[in-house]
């Protein structure tokens, strides 16, 4: 490898030459991709030669690679030559002041109760503030974090200061030959978020990247990693909770955990990229790879998320219970309009005695938009006693929706017990007659029972993503009745 | 692909829309292979163990029996005296058996069939019989109104024209495909307008043990007119101590027309070793309604696939099932319902008991199209899990593009409750007898479903729990 090293870089660097003169230039790749474009994102992020060698093997094995079609979407063909993997593709012209911002976003901002000064860093009208301002707001928080020693930074500078730890866990739990989108993931991931709680530490707050991944405008192969150590705890939360115009055409993200002896991990996801206009044009295609293993006794995770965004989703928040009497859970509500369609559901991989599952999945579909709710539970010749219980209920508003449950359940241990229930049905006309009557507009009554409906998992969000993801709820339903 | 395409000549290859047929499913099975576990409709049942190499298909007897009959060389009693035989002479002896070799034992004097003596069909009933795929005359006398002529005879006649190869698209069914390219046996089942069948009709496959390595198809085509009532039995029998091998691969083709009603039910009982591959396709007009129960308790790799079309309104359909097993068998529950018009029902049940190191897959499919409104579609699939390396694997799918519909599923698998046996070892009931009165009443649920109650008791009779 070293010897050949100068060479390489020379080679790029001619290519390159003029590509990369410019500061601005020099932030974002050319279109494309070859090996050449990966050891630029790792020398522009000054990685080691491991992480190098990671990503090139991730690529070599993902060029002979198909794209997976099992998913019921139906996208555009993705040319993944014409895309940049670095950096944003595009180079916003930051708006000088709220005046300038698209009003159909202020109203929606408006409708989240969002403060005025929080609107304008997330049109991004004061771009540099917010990017200063989450930066030191993680800084603060750094310093508090680390006092109990725990870490919590970007992957990128964890590979330089805490090199052990990411070498030990990256790709451990999702390794690059995994699949298609994860193995592209691995080749090219350029930034995300590290987290590490060590032995019995409960984790004081919510960890989020909430204002790291909008404001910095990272983005289209996000990695994160992280690790609980024995008898620890942490509450993770992670996207956007206002809707960015993001007109990215694709996201690949990674995110592993690892949950050892006795700890647990909570993460939540409010989802809410662009989902295409009305007519179903544009839009994020939204391909993500999310696993937990729990490795240790008693450990436990809990998936939730709520996915309203994105034009196309595919994505399947596992859990591994490796340990004995590990748990996991997964609530998810998601939620399509108009032309948005989504893959998505859960994996439960029961390997450790009297290990416990449990899935609530509700889908809510909406003008022509398709859903399936995609699900596995399997249990291992030696999961004894592993019990499971599953649950998708789905709500069809309209008569061009669609919605689709495709659970696959595998026993192999017949001291399992697994239950799956799945209802398909709409907003019945008595329900709505019952709250008009009552002088509750059309509207607000649908939306009224579409929190209802989601109840089950909208409390396991924390407090504050839940009050918006409620909200979230509205918005995306607008337009969808009547 | 070894053993399952060959070259075999087959009776009826001047007809040419039949012999066309028979070309298309042979092409389309070279195009579509055998599925392998990518195969998302075969995703659970692996067909390694299938080993088609050494199969045999037998020569068509229709062949034989004409070549004879030229020869005036059948030395069967064809003209009467008990042998009711409906024999075409001038067609082609349908009688299945080999003439040439002169042991046409069955209709000799001194010998009853023995086919038919063993198996007694313990409810009154038309009893048809098959031998290794092939049909046995005669044919019971059928009342005014029902007409049944074998599969060849309704080829030249041109009734089975209209629907046949019509019902199961073979382009999504590799093994249909296979059983279109060697199609020739089978039954033609019409029953009239407004007339309903006084009993039911059975029919039985029969193989015997050292009946090893054969490969036959069996194609059905059973019609329903309008307000036409029925029941239709199909019984795979395997006699002998010698575990043969052989494989059948069956498709049925169901057309039910307005208002009509079919009960069908069958018990696969196969050799252990064998291999059954069912497919049957329904297509149903308005008003109608088709009650399928299926009970599998044989075969290695033995597949049911009820494929159900509501196409018209107010049809509906209900498709059960149950499985018990043991040993290495791989036993697999396919359903495929499509409500394809607004107020269409659907309603299934499938219970399967999973011993030995066997593996019981179930796969259901609910699919409701976009102007299908107000219809109902209900699954439930519960297994129960008797030894420590048998296996189940369930998929209930739904599919669904209508708003107003009420669609549910639901999937358990477990094992015995320790408390229920508890409960009875304490009152004096041994641990074994109990295990099997649980089992028994834990089938009996989708047992219950069977209408007709002589014909529940024939099933519950083979629906034992396997010996461990």
């Amino acid at each position: 490898m070293n010897s050949q090293k100068p060479e390489i870089i020379d080679e790029s660097g001619d290519k390159y030459k003029y590509g990369f003169v410019t500061d601005i230039a020099a932030d974002s790749a050319p279109k494309g991709l070859n090996e050449d474009i990966i050891r630029f994102i790792s020398q522009k992020k000054g990685e080691p030669d491991w992480l190098l060698e990671f990503r090139l093997k991730a690529y070599e094995f993902w060029k002979n690679m198909k794209e997976p079609t099992w998913a019921k979407l139906n996208y555009d063909k993705i040319d993944y030559q014409d895309l940049s993997y670095y950096s944003a593709p595009k180079q916003k012209v930051a708006p000088k002041s709220l005046d300038e911002v698209d009003p159909e976003l202020l109203q929606t901002y408006e409708k989240l109760g969002i403060p005025l000064k929080e609107q304008e860093v997330l049109a991004g009208v004061v771009a540099v503030d917010a990017v200063f301002d989450s930066v030191s707001v993680a800084t603060t928080y750094r310093q508090k974090l680390a006092e109990q020693g725990i870490i919590f930074c970007s992957i990128s500078e964890a590979v330089k200061e805490h090199p052990d730890l990411v070498k030990q866990y990256l790709g451990s739990v999702v390794p690059y030959t995994d699949n298609f989108f994860a193995c592209l993931n691995s080749a090219v991931f350029t930034d995300g978020s590290f987290v590490y709680i060590p032995k019995g530490v409960r984790c004081p707050m919510e960890l989020s990247t909430y204002f790291r991944i909008n404001a910095k405008n990272t983005g289209q192969f996000e990695r994160t990693l992280i690790v609980a150590d024995d008898e620890s705890y942490v509450s993770y939360l992670e996207g956007c909770t206002a809707p960015q115009r993001d007109e990215n055409q694709l996201h690949a993200a990674i995110v592993e955990i690892v949950v050892n002896k006795n700890a647990e991990v909570k993460y939540s996801t409010v989802q809410n990229w662009y989902p295409g206009d009305k007519d179903g044009k544009g839009g994020v295609y939204n391909f993500v790879t999310k696993r937990a293993a729990c490795r240790g006794e008693n450990s436990k995770v809990s998936w939730t998320q709520v996915e309203t965004g994105s034009a196309v989703t595919w994505k399947y928040p596992s859990c591994v219970l490796q340990g004995d009497n590990s748990s996991g859970e997964f609530y998810s509500v998601a939620i399509t309009n108009n032309h948005q369609q989504a893959d998505t559901g859960t994996k439960m991989i029961h390997i450790g005695k009297n290990t416990t599952s449990k899935i609530i999945s509700k889908g809510i579909s909406a003008g022509f938009s398709n859903q399936t709710y995609r699900g596995l539970v399997r249990v291992a010749p030696k999961a004894d006693n592993a019990r499971n219980y599953s649950q998708c209920d789905s709500l069809l508003i309209g008569s061009h929706c669609g919605s689709h449950t495709v659970p696959y359940v595998e026993n192999r241990n017949k001291t399992a017990k697994l239950e799956h229930e799945a209802t398909t049905s709409k907003i019945s006309d008595e329900q709505l007659f019952y709250c008009e009557q009552r002088g509750i507009g059309e509207e607000e009554a649908v939306s009224l029972i579409v929190n209802g409906f989601c109840k089950e998992v909208m409390q396991h969000l924390p407090m504050e993503f839940a009050i918006e993801a409620a909200k979230l709820i509205n918005i995306s339903l607008e337009g969808s009745v009547g | 692909m070894g053993g399952l395409v060959q070259k075999v000549k087959l009776f009826g290859e001047y007809i040419p829309w039949f012999q066309a047929m028979r070309d298309k499913g042979a092409i389309t099975f070279d195009e579509l292979g055998l599925p392998t576990p990518k195969t998302e409709a075969w995703k659970y049942t692996k067909l390694r163990d299938l080993n088609t190499d050494d199969l045999v298909i037998e020569p068509s007897n229709f062949l034989s029996e004409m070549r004879v009959t030229a020869e005036e060389a059948c030395g069967c009693h064809h003209e009467d005296g008990g042998c009711g035989c409906h024999h075409h002479h001038g067609k082609g002896c349908c009688c299945g058996h080999h003439h040439e070799e002169g042991d046409c034992h069955c209709h000799e004097e001194g010998h009853v069939c023995e086919c038919r003596q063993k198996l007694q069909v313990p409810f009154d009933a038309y009893v048809i019989h098959f031998e290794k795929g092939k049909m046995i005359p005669p044919f019971p006398d059928f009342p005014r109104g029902v007409e049944v002529m074998n599969l060849m005879e309704a080829v030249i006649t041109e009734d089975a024209k209209e629907y046949l190869g019509k019902v199961a698209d073979i382009k999504l069914h590799p093994f249909a495909a296979l059983n279109n390219a060697y199609m020739e046996e089978g039954i033609y089942l019409c029953v009239h307008k407004n007339v309903k069948v006084d009993k039911p009709i059975v029919l039985i496959n029969h193989t015997k043990s050292g009946e090893e390595n054969i490969f036959f198809n069996i194609r059905n085509l059973i019609v329903l007119e309008q307000g036409a009532e029925a029941e239709f039995v199909e019984w795979y029998n395997y006699t002998g101590a010698v575990k043969s091998r052989y494989f059948a691969n069956l498709v049925n083709e169901i057309v039910l027309g307005k208002n009509a009603k079919l009960s069908h039910y069958k018990l696969q009982d196969e050799a252990f070793k064998a291999n059954h591959i069912a497919l049957s396709v329904v297509k149903q007009k308005a008003d109608s309604n088709y009650h399928n129960f299926c009970l599998q308790r044989g075969a290695n790799i033995g597949r049911n696939e009820v494929k159900v079309l509501l196409n018209d309104e107010n049809a509906s359909a209900e498709v059960n099932a149950a499985y018990i097993m043991s040993g290495w068998a791989t036993l697999d529950t396919t359903t495929d319902i499509l409500h394809l018009s607004p107020r269409t029902y659907s309603s299934q049940l499938v219970k399967g008991v999973v011993g030995g190191e066997a593996k019981g897959v179930f796969q259901g499919k609910i699919h409701i199209a976009q102007d299908a409104v107000q219809t109902e579609g209900k699954q439930l699939h519960r297994a129960l899990l008797l030894s420590d390396t048998a296996e189940i694997d369930v998929k209930p799918e739904l599919e669904i593009f209508a708003d107003d519909v009420k669609c549910s599923h639901g999937a358990a698998s477990g094992e015995l409750d320790e408390n229920q046996l508890f409960y009875m070892q304490s009152r004096g009931i041994g641990r074994e007898e109990a295990k099997q009165i649980l089992i028994d009443a834990y089938l009996n649920e989708a047992l219950a479903k069977v209408k007709n109650p002589e014909i529940r008791a024939w099933l519950s009779d083979y629906a034992h729990a396997p010996q461990e």
